[in-house]
This record gives C-alpha cells, structure tokens and sequence, in this order.
C-alpha cells in the first residue's frame, strides 16, 4: 500500500512466504487482519446469527456509510489535519437529496446536489483554515455545530423528510446477484469498493497523493520543495466534504428519509478510529486507505457482533471512545520506537549549537 | 582577589553524534574577574555555556563550583549551586508582568496564594541592585517588552540570591550604547562583589573594553587563555582562526562566463539594498555571523519570505517570485539549513524525498509514472553515492551526510541553473564534508550557480569563488578569493573592518 515503486522493490526480494505476506499487506495490516479474524471468531463462538448471510449483508451496508467517510478522513489525517465536521456535513447533504428527491422528483440530481453540497461546506472549511488562520480541528469543530443546525434549517419545519423513491431506496438497500441461497451483494458496499479503490489510486500513485503524504510529513519542507499548501487544503477539505455529502445520500436512501441528524450523528468518530487503527498517525504523512478499510470492517463487525450479543448500546458508546484512545496510543508507541531507531541510524541530534 | 578558582573546568568533553563538540577542556573562572570566551561560531562556546548551565550532559571531565561538584546536573540544579546564565534570547512568559516574569517558578507566596506586593517589592529592589531602575516598567506584560527589556528581566533573573558565578551570552546584542555602557557598570559591579563573571561575545572591542581574561577556543579545543591587558585584538583574532580543515580538499580554478542570478537592490523586512552576481559555474560565498540576516535573504529569493522592492534576475531574465514553487519554476533550487526542520520529510522514503520537488515532470495527468522516478532517481543515488538500503527506505534512518545527499538528490532532479546551499555541512561527520564539498565543487563544474551560505571560514575559503560578507543585513562588496583570509572576513563580519 506504499508506492507503486515501493510494490516493485518489494517483489524483487525473496524471503518465506510469511514474510512476503507481511512485506505486501504491511505489518499493521497484518495485525489488522489477524485482530479481525480472532474477532469473527469470537463473536462465531457466541452466537450462531453471526453467519448468517442477511447478517453479513447488514455489515455490508452498515460498514458503508462509515468507510466513504473514511476515506476522506484517511486522506485528510495524512496531510496533517482533522475533520469533524464530516457528520454534519452528511447531515445537510441528507435533507439536501430528501428535498430533491421528494419535491423535484429527481433522483439522480438528489445525489448530485447532495454530494455537491458536501463539497461546498468543505470548501467553507478550507477558507476557514486557509484564510482566516483558524486551527483544523477547532474550525470543524465549529463546523460540526454549525452544520448540524444548518441541515435542521434547510429541512421543512426541522423534521426529517419521507423518501419514497424506490429508484432512489435502492442505493441504500438494493443488492444485486441475488439468489436462492445468496443474498446478494449491496449497491453500497460496490459503491465504497469504487470509491475506495479509487482512493487508493489517488493516495498512491498521483502528484496529488504524494503531495498529501508529504505535507503530512513535513509541512515546511513541502512548502519549500513548491508544494502549494493553500491549495492542497482547499482540494482536501474539499474531497473530504464531498465523500461527507456522498454518505449523507446513501444514509437517506438507506432510511427512506433525509435526516438532519438521525443516522448520521457520531459518525465523525468513528470514521476517525477507523483512521487512526488503519495505521494512520495524528502527526501526519502516514496512513492508507487500506488499512482504513480494514478498520472499518474490524469496527463495523464489532458493532454488530455486540448487537447480536445484546450488549446495550451505553456500553457500545464506551467501547467506541476506548478504541479510539487505544489506535492512538498504538500509533504514538509505534513512532517512538521508529525515533529511537532513527536517532541510533542516523546519530540524529541537531548538530552543535554555533 | 583570592586566587583559587570558583569556577574550575578539569579535562571536560562533550561530543554529538558524528561530532566533537568540546574535547579536553581545562581552565578555571577566578573570583572576581570577567573572563571573556571568544571563538568562531561552531567553536564550542555555546556548548561550554549549556553543559554549564545543565542543558547538556558532559561526557568527559569535572567540574567544580566554589568546590562542589556540579558535573552532572540538570538545569535547576546548577542555578541552586550558583551558576547563572544569562541567555541571548530570554524565554519570556508573554502574558504576565515584567515582575512575574523575573520571579516565575519562584513566586512570593502567603497563605498559597501569590503575594503581589512582595513581588513588585523584591523585583524594584533588585532592578536598584543592578542599575537599571527605571529602564523597565514591572507591570507592563511580557510580550510587550523590548528585546532590550527582556535582557533586563534575564540578568535580574540571574542576579537573585545564591549567584556564585554568571554568564552573559552575547549580551549587547540587543541593547543600546548607552544601555551596554549600564551593563558594562553593572559587570564592573558584580566582578567587585567578587562573582566569577564569564562573557561571551563575538564583539572583540567589548572583550578588551570589559575582561581581565580571555580563552579563546576553536574547534571545541582549548587554544589558550590570555591577560587581556598583554594582549592586541590581532593575537586574539589570530588564535581564533588559523587552522586547515578544509579536508584537503581544493577546489579548481573555473572559467566565469554569463550571470545566472542578479540580485538588485533587494529590500526586505531583514534586508536593505542588497545587490550581488553570481555567473553560471561560480561559487559566491556568503560569510557572516548567525542572525546576520543571510537565511533570511535565501529565503527571500526563494519566495518564501515576502520582499519589499528589488529585483531577481535569473540567466539574464527577470523573475517574480512570490513562492517556492514560482521559485523552481524560475530554475532555483535551495536547500535549507534546517535539514529535518524544512528540508526532509522524514517518514517518507529517499524516492519521494529525491522527487517530490519535480512530480509534475513526471507524471501524466497527474499521475506519477513510477518508471520515470526510478529512472530519474536511481542515477542520482549512485552519483552522490547516497548509501541507502533500498529507494523505499525512510530518510529520517540515513546518516546525516547521506540525508543531506538527499536534499542534493532532489534539487539536481529539478536541474536548477542556481542553488541556494545554506549550512549545506552542517551535522554532518567530517568524512562525508570533503565528499560533499566534491559534490558542490561538481555542481558548479557543471555550470550551476551556487550561493553558498557558510558559518565555516575554512569551507568558504575552500569552495568560494569569491565572498561576501553579511552584516546586519547589508552585504560587504565581493571579497575574491585571492584576496580572502579568515581573519579579513572575520574582521568584516564582526564590524572591526575600520579598525
């Protein structure tokens, strides 16, 4: 999941094929994959639904919702900042398709305007951050306020808004290579693939991504390198904010309704945990979409293998908090010890003092 | 004046990763006297001050104040023993009173609950003990003092009770003639209450003006401690430089030919009229002191700092440069001094740092060809002979000499016409020095115009073509090479050029 080069260096060397496996997916994946695997069968060991293939298909369309938002948050954790404005932002882009939909009669302008308007306020976010000098984290955070009054306004009289579109509810339930046995695989879910994989390809192999990574890594040095950073905040926020807007539209397909807050509130969280155990770090300049995606199965599963095992939601919401310290603190442990090993390689100390 | 030392320095050293900072250092501070420390920049001074002081850990040796033992404590350690540092750029608290600011960690307490009348009470009296009653106003809040005040607030920092031994780090570089003339008053002072009184200074006149005795260093060495009152200024500047470390290394004579960069009459907010040339495959050396301004003009050139007026030519034709990126696009490359700061991202790989200045150049449609970065990066990690596992490795785990190799790698991928080089040795161990002056040495060969910006006399003198001097944001007239010594260029850079 590095660069396309980093692939190529790595198929050139040999070694077991556990060591190959590492060396593709990463070690962090790995651990992901393995964390995953205990979990299913965990939650397999206490409850016989967990398979069953209408619970899967659950998972599928739950996880998303949350992995579109991921993948605009893995890309805005990478160059350095932080959105959480991206649950509200879902929220207007939800009444936003509602209206079109419902008043206009037309489905495919409710997802254009919905994502369209996603975009927007991801826009306002980069002008804030941009131009007005104000932190990522705390203009969002405005943002998560304003925005979710906004989606209260724009809808009639502040209440969610039926959809009965059926053409429009398939992008939220639809499935398709339904069978006897198979319940098909939801629109959704192809759609995140898409996305995802597109997400990749952007991350990986463009001017763009790199150009991400390397803000991340080290702002100034970017800067100084001709990197635009005004620039690449306004693209950012704003492919953060449409992906947002995306989201929104799937969660008012999947509901019938455009909610200004049911359904999308919180989802800010758990799209950053998501990030963050993907292998991400708060500082920035690393991170993939893979391992986001992996993450947000990993989550999506745990969610639902503690619906099945009625576990109250009270305790789920602890859960959720407690993750999201515990992918942190990985992700610091882990960079620690990589700044130990470099300041034994490179004997890093800043030189003497004149 | 007793004669035993209060402040004793028996064989201490101190080295860096790759580099030796101090070595074999031994001399004593007397009670009573002002002892003045004097060297280049890199010479060692500031590393002496900060093992003294318990920034730093010595590696080697003792020292003794006022007999105890002080070689290994931390920072408030040494000020409960009694030494004092009175640093060249305070840390002020910028939102409370001057008052607070000299008491902070240590204020006035009754009941648990600060004792404000106590504190403006002990802070006037001790302003009186040093003379400068009336040149700082207690209330007024930290951020609003000026750099002159905030000395103030460090030396009656330094000046509470329990003081054996203070040291003054470059202390005039802030202040006016009348207020370095109270300074001075107040040194006189504080040698006659029988302090051991250490002064570090690059401003040769006040070395004479002010100590009794001088040390002079170079290199982390001790070259010797003379009575200042038998000695000339000359001798002193003559012990602080006088030494080969160019590495053997000589650069050839070049044939000049057109100019690659005019800089005219540049102003900035650090700059003033700053005018010079540079030919394809020249060398211009920029000497100077630190903080005289030549990062800034780097920058300023590189759009990374605004200009006021002026004008940048490169090849013959003028250029607006408002950001690094129009900057490369006008073919200049600069490599800063501050390698990990603003020249690497170091969690990323040496193939993205070596590129990352050209992706558009190598990429369709905004996707990077990875056959084209190898293609370009590849050749260049074997030219600089960067020692690196593989393209994929992180550039924070190179050595220091190849992480700089990398900042070399990336500005020769975007073939510039001139590069900027500031403190392009700096942290680096001196093995991988004469590789990388054979580098630049290459670079100019290849008709690049290199501005070189260097604390090092020994690698100006080495690589320049000719020199300038920076001072205060304004640039002597070139200085050729023929005609450069260290001692000329020092004497410029310390302002002694008159005399």
């Amino acid at each position: 999941m590095k660069s396309i080069s980093q692939s190529k260096a790595v198929a050139g060397r040999g070694g077991s094929p556990l060591k190959a496996m590492t060396r593709f997916v990463g070690a962090e994946n790995l651990s992901l994959i393995i964390a995953l695997i205990l979990l299913v069968a965990l939650i397999a060991s206490q409850t016989p639904f967990f398979f069953a293939p209408r619970n899967l298909m659950n998972i599928g369309m739950n996880l998303s919702v949350v992995g579109l938002l991921g993948v605009g948050m893995t890309i805005v954790i990478v160059s350095g900042a932080l959105d959480i404005s991206v649950g509200s932002i879902a929220g207007v882009a939800s009444v936003v398709s509602a209206i079109l939909v419902t008043y206009a009669g037309t489905v495919a302008g409710g997802i254009f305007a919905g994502i369209l308007a996603g975009a927007a306020l991801g826009v306002v976010n980069a002008a804030i951050i941009s131009y007005l000098r104000v932190n990522a984290v705390v203009a969002t955070l405005a943002a998560l306020s304003a925005y979710r009054g906004l989606a209260f306004l724009i809808a009639p009289e502040g209440r969610p808004i039926g959809v009965l579109d059926q053409n429009f509810a398939l992008l939220g339930s639809g499935r398709v290579f339904e069978t006897a046995g198979f319940p098909g695989i939801p629109i959704s879910l192809i759609l995140l693939l898409v996305i995802a994989f597109i997400g990749h390809f952007v991350m990986s192999s463009t001017v763009f991504g790199r150009s991400v990574y390397s803000m991340g890594g080290n702002p100034a040095a970017a800067r100084l390198a001709g990197i635009n950073l005004t620039r690449m905040k306004f693209y950012i926020f704003t492919i953060s904010g449409a992906l947002a807007g995306l989201a929104g539209v799937l969660v008012t397909a999947r509901t019938s309704s455009g909610q200004p807050a049911s359904g999308t509130q919180g989802l800010e969280l758990e799209a950053i945990t998501a990030v963050f155990l993907g292998g991400a770090i708060l500082a920035g300049g690393k991170g993939t979409i893979f391992g986001t995606m992996l993450a947000v199965v990993l989550l999506a599963t745990l969610s639902n293998g503690m619906n099945l095992l009625g576990i109250p939601t009270f305790y789920q919401l602890v859960a959720k908090g407690f993750l999201l310290v515990v992918a942190v603190a990985i992700g610091q442990w882990r960079m620690a010890r990589s700044e130990r090993a470099q300041a034994l390689a490179a004997g890093g100390h800043r030189g003497i003092a004149p | 004046m007793s004669d035993t030392p209060i402040l004793e320095i028996l064989g201490v050293g101190k080295a860096f990763p790759n580099v030796r900072a101090l070595a074999d250092l031994s001399f004593g501070v007397r009670r009573g006297e002002v002892m003045a420390f004097v060297g280049e920049n890199g010479a060692g001074k500031s590393t002496l001050l900060k093992i003294l002081a318990g920034d730093y850990r010595l590696d080697e040796g003792t020292v003794l104040l006022d007999g105890q033992e002080v070689s290994h404590v931390d920072p408030s350690q040494a000020r409960k023993a009694g030494f004092r540092l009175v640093r060249q750029e305070p840390e002020i608290v910028p939102h409370v009173s001057a008052a607070e600011n000299i008491y902070v960690g240590e204020l006035p307490q009754k009941r648990g609950v600060v004792d404000f009348e106590k504190l403006r009470a002990d802070a006037k009296a001790l302003l009186e003990e040093c003379g400068f009653a009336g040149l700082l106003d207690l209330n007024a809040s930290g951020d609003s003092l000026s750099p002159a005040q905030r000395h103030i607030v460090e030396i009656a920092r330094a000046l509470k009770p329990g003081v054996k031994v203070i040291a003054f780090d470059e202390p005039t570089s802030s202040l006016t003639a009348d207020e370095t003339q109270r300074l001075f008053k107040l040194v006189r002072g504080l040698r006659a209450r029988g302090l051991g009184v250490i002064y570090v200074t690059h401003r040769l006149h006040e070395v004479m003006a002010i100590s009794d005795r001088i040390v002079i260093l170079r290199d982390g060495r001790l070259v010797g401690v003379t009575e200042t009152a038998a000695t000339a200024p000359d001798d002193v500047v003559r012990m602080m430089v006088g030494r080969d470390l160019s590495y053997g290394f000589v650069r050839q004579e070049t044939t000049r030919s057109d100019a690659a960069l005019e800089v005219s009459d540049l102003s900035s907010r650090w700059h003033r009229n700053i005018s010079f040339t540079i030919r394809a495959g020249e060398i211009l050396g920029f000497a100077g002191l630190v903080g005289a301004g030549r990062t800034e003009l780097a920058k300023v050139i590189f759009g990374d700092l605004p200009k006021r007026s002026g004008e940048v030519r490169v090849g013959g034709i003028p250029v607006n440069i408002k950001s690094p990126s129009d900057a490369i696009r006008a073919n200049i490359g600069f490599a800063p001094e501050d390698r990990k700061g603003e020249g690497l991202i170091l969690v990323r790989s040496v193939i993205e740092n070596a590129s990352m200045a050209v992706f558009s150049s190598l990429s369709r449609w905004g996707v990077l060809r990875s056959k084209m970065m190898i293609d370009m990066v590849s050749p260049l990690i074997a030219s600089l002979e960067i020692k690196t596992p593989s393209l994929e490795q992180e550039v924070g785990k190179l050595s220091g000499g190849n992480q700089q190799k990398v900042v070399l790698a990336r500005w020769l991928a975007a073939k510039p016409k001139v590069l900027i080089l500031d403190e392009p040795t700096r942290a680096v161990d001196v093995g991988a020095k004469a590789e990388i002056y054979r580098l630049i040495d290459n670079l100019a060969k290849s008709g690049i115009a290199i501005m070189l910006i260097s604390s090092e006399m020994p690698e100006l003198l080495a690589l320049a073509d000719r020199i300038v001097v920076m001072q205060g944001g304004a640039i002597s007239s070139p200085i050729e090479k023929l005609d450069a010594s260290e001692e000329r260029i020092l004497s410029f850079a310390i302002g002694q050029h008159a005399a």
